[in-house]
């Protein structure tokens, strides 16, 4: 098998060479195994998870860029992409995306789902092909709530997996860009589109959903990459006679367009055999009175079985949201001392709310939790034994936590803060190990809340259903928050003047982030003191990544402001109403 | 001299239905004479907001009204279009709005933090009249969208109006094809 699987790579890419596209580079290709992508970090050049790791850390031990050097850093290549063309209620798309790289190869999507080969050889980025789904734009455009977004792809085998708006999972052949097969995961005519990266885990890929705003039943599904069939399907609101179906208390079967998305790629643990994976707010957003009761598993961080899908436990962190702090974002899987020589497995999570959360992940036991914004409105704060807000009162079926502040039916112009973009969205976190510092792109907002009460006859598949919605009488702005893991606190603070929408990268001793005013930015990984900048002229909206190649180390980012801010949320932010639309990958190196 | 009259005569019809909306709107006269108008509603992107129905709707962009449920005139339209809707998300669509010509009877400084949001396309006269037209005959005053509404705004080449095939599948009689079917 191996032997022959050599001899045809061989030939392919003399075939390619022969072409002319790779140019004077050589390089093999091979198959991606459940042991690589277990051991992912031990190629230490490589970047072969959304999340870089299982564990979702998005650390690499790449150190050439370093805190003395990161001053000559400098643009390597660029490369224009496609997909800034709108559909939909969208006049145009962006990039969310993380690059994935194997052995110089690097693979990214644009906001419609195109996949692009690049070889990054020899200093340079030379395209090799380019797979476009043909993602039926008004079909999906119409009811992305939030953007003609696509976070990338995943590999498996010699296949690259990936997502379209549309609801497909397309495996495409590594070498040729082919589509080898593809299969619908989820249904617009439903609300359902798909926004995420998949998450392999073993011979399977993992797709989360997105629709919450939409009258969606959200759910997380897993697809037998070998034989292309559904393995599983676990709903994050529970069916009539499962638990947790008790926390839906309404006669209005509420839980049927109860939200729930899933749409930020999950972690997962070997150790147990554990995919964790966080739900999105109920639906309707902000009329809490529509739906009374906890409504599992919104809001939630869901730890599943992933052989079979079966839920092993849940931490929710918000029950019956009325503010749309959805906890979608990523889990990061990290090990750290505890008390009495022990090890505390945590699941870490920043949500929506403006807390972050430290969960054990073997038990789903709350640890600790903190505010990682400067201003919380909403809450008092947490309860150190539940980490449940301290207004919470599980006998009520509607929440009014902060009364004052609350979106309700009697208040129904509010100011919250953090607003409901957070806090955190699905920009990812990046955890550096030995520090034990974990890094948070921080939103500092509060917003407006117009309450609208929901009626069940305007309840229809393909329209909103957020009871309500949000204004932005306040300006925004955004900071990258670092916390010691080991003691729960805020290590340090670094402010921007723009709210974080593109993620974190964690080097030995540097982080990277953007800002969607252009700025690319390099800190001190333990002071947060700014060593470098480079404006790109585009807004960052994607995480920065880094990998090498021929021994030479890159820092690589998508730059294209698109996602749901310059439609819903840039009054907030009137200087980025500048920005203009673009699609461009940057490659940095010394 | 007769001959070359004849000529620029011809040129100078040629040149109108070239760049006049209302040429292209007589040329699609076979099919409807809104269609230039629907074209503006496309452009401006008034779906980004009142969606392809006009029903506008809540959500994370607040309400747009519905253009279903609108009671405004033709003249009415026309000035909302042109104006925008002060202290509101609907912007202007006129170069000059507020600044050389006043709307609602007010600058952009009597307009202060009201000031309505400029469109990311400015529309000419006879566009916003085609657009208001539009939105008369195919949109106010409708109920429910209904399949047939929808494949006349974006043909068949995508699945955006599948919902409203089996709801609508009786009041779809100009879908042949579907109706065959068992």
């Amino acid at each position: 098998m191996t032997r022959l699987h050599w001899s045809k790579t061989h030939m392919l890419a003399a075939l390619v060479a022969a072409a002319g596209t790779i140019g004077g580079s050589f390089a093999y290709a091979e198959d991606i195994s459940p042991d690589r992508l277990l051991n992912a970090d031990k190629e230490a050049g490589n970047w072969l998870h959304h999340h870089k790791n299982y564990s979702a850390t998005r650390f690499s031990s790449l150190k050439d860029i370093n805190k003395d050097t990161v001053k000559n850093l400098k643009v390597a290549w660029t490369m224009h992409l496609g997909g800034v063309e709108g559909g939909g209620i969208w006049s145009h798309g962006g990039l969310e995306g993380t690059p994935i790289v194997e052995n110089g190869f690097m693979y990214v999507t644009d906001g419609w789902g195109s996949v692009y080969k690049i070889d990054a050889h020899g200093g340079k980025g030379v395209l090799l092909w380019k797979m476009d789904p043909k993602t039926d734009h008004d079909w999906a455009g119409a009811v992305a709530c939030c953007g003609v977004d696509n976070r990338g792809v995943a590999l498996w085998g010699n296949l690259v997996v990936s997502h379209t708006l549309d609801g497909r999972l397309i495996a495409t052949n590594k070498e040729t860009g082919q589509v080898a097969w593809q299969r619908q995961v989820a249904d617009p005519d439903k609300g359902e589109v798909i926004t995420g990266a998949p998450l392999i885990v073993k011979d399977m890929a993992i797709t989360g959903v997105a629709g919450a705003e939409y009258g969606i039943r959200g759910w997380i599904a897993a697809t037998d990459l070998k034989s292309q069939k559904e393995v599983w399907r676990t709903h994050t609101i529970p069916a009539k006679d499962e638990p947790g179906h008790e926390t839906w208390k309404d006669d209005k079967n509420a839980k049927a367009s109860g939200g729930g998305s899933t749409w930020v790629t999950g972690s997962y643990d070997p150790a147990t055999n554990t995919i964790v994976w966080g739900v999105g707010n109920p639906g309707p957003d902000w009329d809490n009175e529509y739906r009374p009761g906890d409504n599992l598993y919104t809001d939630s961080s869901l730890a599943l079985d992933a052989d079979t899908g079966k839920i092993k436990w849940h931490y929710q962190h918000t029950p019956n949201d009325p503010y749309d702090y959805d906890s979608v974002a990523e889990n990061v899987l990290v090990d750290v001392p505890g008390p009495n020589n022990t090890t505390l497995k945590l699941a870490l999570e920043a949500d929506r709310n403006g807390f972050a959360y430290a969960i054990d992940r073997t038990s789903g036991k709350f640890i600790w939790g903190l505010p990682f914004v400067k201003k919380v409105t909403w809450t008092k704060g947490l309860d150190p034994e539940s980490g449940k807000p301290v207004e919470y009162d599980p006998k009520q079926g509607v929440q009014k936590y902060n009364a004052s502040v609350t979106p309700s039916r009697t208040n129904k112009v509010t100011d919250i803060c953090p607003g409901n973009m957070g806090g955190k969205n699905w920009p990812p976190t990046a955890y550096n190990p030995d520090l034990k510092l974990w890094y948070i792109p921080v939103i500092e907002s509060c917003n407006r809340i117009t309450l609208e009460e929901s009626d069940p006859a305007k309840l229809k598949p393909r329209e909103f259903w957020t009871g309500g919605g949000p204004s932005q009488p306040f300006k925004i702005t955004g900071s990258v928050t670092a916390i010691d893991v080991t003691t729960g606190k805020v290590a340090g603070k670094a402010e921007t003047d723009f709210p974080n929408l593109g993620g974190i990268l964690a080097t030995p001793d540097l982080v990277f982030s953007g800002q969607p005013s252009g700025e690319v930015i390099a800190y001190d990984a333990k002071s947060l003191a700014k060593l470098w900048e480079f404006n790109t002229g585009g807004g960052v909206n994607a995480p920065p990544m880094t990998f090498s190649v021929d021994g030479k180390q890159y820092v690589a980012i998508l730059v294209g402001l698109g996602g749901a801010w310059d439609k819903w949320f840039i009054d907030a932010t009137p200087e980025l109403k500048r920005m203009q639309p673009g699609s461009m990958l940057y490659v940095f190196a010394l | 001299m007769k001959r070359t009259r004849l000529n620029g005569a011809w040129l100078g019809l040629a040149l109108a239905m070239a760049w006049s909306g209302a040429g292209q709107a007589q040329s699609a006269a076979a099919s409807d004479p809104t269609d230039a108008g629907k074209a503006v509603f496309k452009r401006g992107n008034c779906v980004g907001c009142h969606k392809w129905h006009g029903n506008g709707g809540g959500g994370y962009g607040g309400d747009a009204l519905s253009l279903r449920k609108t009671e405004l005139s033709r003249e009415q339209i026309i000035e909302t279009v042109t104006c925008g809707r002060p202290g509101t998300g609907m912007p202007f669509f006129v170069r000059g709005s507020y600044d050389t010509t006043k709307c609602h009877g007010m600058s952009r400084q009597d307009a202060g933090d009201q000031m309505p949001p400029e469109a990311n396309v400015f529309l000419r006269p006879n566009e916003i009249e085609a657009v208001a037209d539009y939105v008369l005959a195919h949109i106010k005053g409708k109920g429910e969208p209904s399949y047939a509404e929808c494949t006349a705004f974006f043909g068949d080449g995508s699945r955006v109006c599948n919902i409203y095939k089996e709801a609508g599948h009786a009041a779809a009689p100009s879908d042949n094809n579907d109706k065959a079917k068992p």
